[in-house]
């Protein structure tokens, strides 16, 4: 019963910020911001995306995670359409959502591959040291991405020396706040139910691991 | 490093004077902690020290940290090596005597990369506040290559570690080791585990 007003309150808020994300786009229509009506119709794109894989491949992906894209990419469409950039550590508050939402990934992944596949068994304390490095890692590919970027194409994607670390402080910051809440959730078994249709379609048509769960 | 002390102490290098000394400490440590803990580390290991201890002090020493274009960017490649073969051998040695944790070697080498890098991350930030109050090269240039030489480092150990694993020599190289940190703390960590889950 809870976890089903959860669930429904879950999906409101989805929606919600499915709306705004529309909004966003008429915004960017009425003001004629060209960048912006092509950024928001793709965040919006990407937006649906869990529903598209519901409705056609039957993949549902976690609440929370669907939640945390929409929000990502409305901070970052939002911020850029309506001057939040210019509000200061504004960015510092989109790269910790993005972070954040690569942890959540992360910690997914594991605690599934940990749950169905024979090639990872894993104690929650080393599942929450591993995603905190991993999203660490993650922060130093997109760091890559930047500085390649600038060299190739001689743009101005990093900032400078304390630009990049505070980023990567950031980072850090993220992964061990989802390492923390993970392992609370994994100790009250509400990680399972978050991941559990997810799980099961994954280990159906990737992992195929010919067996309901491991004990 | 005796010739690095000894240099040191002629240049009248008294600062490095210490430092070669602790260099030396730190890389005769390993025969150290066996003599006295009957704790045998792999000979990589020692290696490994002996090597990142030479380049570092020799190069603080005899100003190839100036005189060198990049010669931060070896040292410090070196040293991820050393800390990617560490993280390997940690986690290496945890999948054989820890219940929490089993691996498949792929997913040991995947996790050997993410560690050096994440390590860097945080020597960096050492670095960044300054806590030794050593100088520093800090420009975005010099911390991008840095993060590279990481990467790197991981990819290489892991590519070696995951054939060393494949053929079973890794398995000799940290046999002792491993049964060593298994009787010294992963055995008593899970005792007192299961003494606390009672």
């Amino acid at each position: 019963m809870k976890k089903k007003s959860i669930d429904l309150w879950g999906v409101v808020l989805s929606y919600s910020l499915k709306i705004v994300m529309i909004i966003l786009l008429i915004i960017s229509i009425w003001n004629l911001h060209y960048i912006w009506i092509f950024g928001c119709t793709l965040a919006l794109i990407v937006s649906l995306i869990p529903t598209i894989l519901k409705r056609n491949y039957q993949i549902t992906l976690p609440l929370p995670l669907e939640i945390l894209v929409i929000i990502a990419l409305i901070l970052h469409v939002g911020g850029g359409l309506l001057g939040g950039y210019g509000i200061p550590n504004y960015d510092i508050l989109t790269h910790f959502v993005s972070s954040f939402l690569i942890a959540f990934i992360a910690f997914v992944i594991i605690y599934i591959l940990d749950e169905y596949w024979d090639g990872l068994k894993m104690d929650k304390y080393a599942m929450a040291f591993v995603v905190v490095f991993t999203t660490i890692a993650m922060g130093v590919i997109w760091e890559f991405n930047e500085w390649f970027t600038d060299i190739i194409f001689n743009t101005s994607e990093q900032w400078g020396y304390t630009d990049t670390l505070k980023d990567l402080f950031i980072d850090a910051i993220a992964g061990i706040i989802m390492a923390i809440v993970g392992v609370a959730l994994i100790k009250r078994g509400s990680f399972e139910k978050l991941t559990d249709d997810f799980g099961e379609q994954i280990d159906k048509k990737i992992i195929k691991s010919k067996k309901v769960k491991k004990s | 490093m005796i010739i690095s002390l000894i240099l040191a102490i002629w240049k009248k290098d008294y600062v490095w004077v210490v430092g070669t000394f602790f260099g030396l400490f730190i890389s005769i440590l390993p025969s150290i902690i066996k003599k006295d803990v009957k704790f045998t580390l792999p000979w990589v290991f020692d290696f490994l020290i002996a090597i990142v201890t030479i380049l570092h002090v020799g190069g603080r020493l005899l100003d190839f940290y100036y005189n060198i274009d990049n010669y931060q960017l070896i040292t410090r490649f070196f040293i991820s090596i050393l800390v990617a073969f560490i993280s390997l051998a940690m986690i290496y040695i945890l999948d054989e005597h820890w219940d929490g944790l089993k691996m498949d070697k792929y997913a040991m080498a995947f996790l050997t990369i993410i560690l050096t890098m994440g390590i860097g991350v945080i020597l960096e930030l050492v670095k960044w506040l300054n806590v030794t109050g050593t100088y520093y090269i800090k420009t975005n240039a010099a911390l991008m290559t840095n993060l590279l030489a990481d990467t790197l480092a991981g990819i290489i150990i892991a590519g070696i570690g995951v054939n060393l694993i494949k053929s079973g020599k890794f398995d000799e190289l940290t046999d002792e080791f491993g049964d060593q940190i298994d009787k010294m703390v992963i055995d008593k960590l899970e005792e007192r585990y299961k003494e606390k889950n009672k």
